[in-house]
């Protein structure tokens, strides 16, 4: 008797055992998962963000007349592999989702400083622009209409002179 | 020639060669600005024209069409391009009340477009279906789109005794960022294909 309770109890004990095991492993994978999806979410996120950044200098660097069709190409490279890891992520794929949103950070890494350089050189050239089409040729009618003012003086003089000789 | 008449040619001369030399400078100055200021969005089918577009699917077979997006807005505009799919009965974006439809988007497009510019993207897509003959349905299990899977369970179209086919609706959303709200509306704008989901 005593020998069967004994048995009984190492069995349900064994049991008991396996079962906390169990539900331990179960709570444990549930919680890498769950660490998992927030890891995503989170790099998703970041890179959402940091595409919204590259577009603001890309749209700074458009306003003043850079040349963005370079910037456009790295810009629509990155939104692309965004949009397959938010897919990713849709399907519970996380671990390819966070690969993904990461590739496309990296593919934006100097992407700010490259806008920022188009954008001066851009500035500097609207600059120069201005100064030789706009000022230059305004300040060359101006000179124009002046030197024919002065010319056409010096010329009525000689003429009136020729006139009055001739006269 | 008299005195006036030199006088005259002499401001005349005088007077092409001041708008000759002002001429870069009025070519900045003298333009009328832009008034209309909008996006054009269109599909286009395999051949690049608007026609031959695909209608009678057949499961699992790949069809092409072109997505477009013209930005005349005056400036580089942040697009994303929202692809949805409904039968009949489902809501579809009302361009009467400007408004999107409200189903879940099947996958994004993201399009950063220049002013005066633009954007194309050929795309590929198949679906993978069965006919359900006890609820007289054709059931989607899901869809290829450039190399993208798709779940489509859940999608069902009934049969259109009208149109004689089971008829479903891919279409595509235009939505834009709005840098002073830092998010997304709807930019009024969506186009898309009917298709009759053959059973052979």
């Amino acid at each position: 008797m005593r020998d069967c309770l004994f048995v009984v109890f190492a069995v349900s004990s064994v049991f008991s055992l396996c079962g906390l095991v169990f539900v331990s492993f179960v709570e444990g994978s549930e919680n890498v998962v769950a660490s998992i999806e927030l890891e995503a979410g989170a790099a998703i996120a970041e890179a959402e963000g940091k595409i919204v950044i590259c577009y603001r200098a890309v749209a700074d660097a458009d306003r003043v007349g850079a040349n963005i069709t370079g910037l456009l190409v790295v810009l629509n490279d990155a939104g692309d592999v965004l949009s397959r890891a938010e897919l990713a992520y849709k399907f519970g794929d996380f671990d390819y989702a966070v690969s993904l949103a990461l590739q496309s950070q990296e593919r934006l890494s100097s992407f700010v400083e490259e806008a920022d350089v188009l954008r001066g050189a851009a500035m500097q050239a609207r600059y120069w622009d201005f100064l030789v089409n706009v000022v230059g040729s305004i300040m060359g009618a101006v000179a124009v209409v002046c030197g024919g003012f002065v010319v056409w003086v010096v010329l009525r003089r000689r003429y009136s002179q020729a006139g009055s000789v001739g006269l | 020639m008299s005195y006036r008449e030199y006088t005259v040619f002499f401001m005349i001369v005088t007077g092409i060669l001041a708008l000759f030399v002002a001429s870069p400078a009025l070519s900045r100055l003298l333009v009328l600005p832009r008034t209309e200021f909008f996006t054009e969005f269109w599909i286009l089918g395999s051949n690049h024209r608007a026609e031959d577009y695909p209608f009678n699917i057949t499961r699992n077979r790949n069809y092409g069409v072109f997505l477009g997006i013209g930005n005349r807005l005056g400036y580089c505009a942040y697009y994303v391009v929202e692809m949805k799919f409904r039968n009949q009965t489902q809501p579809a974006p009302n361009s009467f009340n400007r408004t999107s439809s409200g189903l879940p988007s099947l996958f994004s497009i993201t399009a950063f477009v220049a002013d005066e510019e633009t954007w194309e993207l050929p795309l590929t897509f198949s679906f993978d279906y069965r006919y359900n003959e006890t609820l007289a349905q054709v059931e989607l299990y899901n869809m290829t789109a450039n190399d993208a899977d798709l779940d489509m369970h859940g999608y069902t179209m009934a049969w259109d005794s009208r149109s004689s086919g089971f008829l479903g609706n891919l279409f595509f959303e235009l939505w834009i960022y709005d840098a002073a709200t830092s998010g997304f509306r709807y930019h009024e704008r969506s186009v898309g294909l009917w298709f009759n989901m053959t059973i052979s």
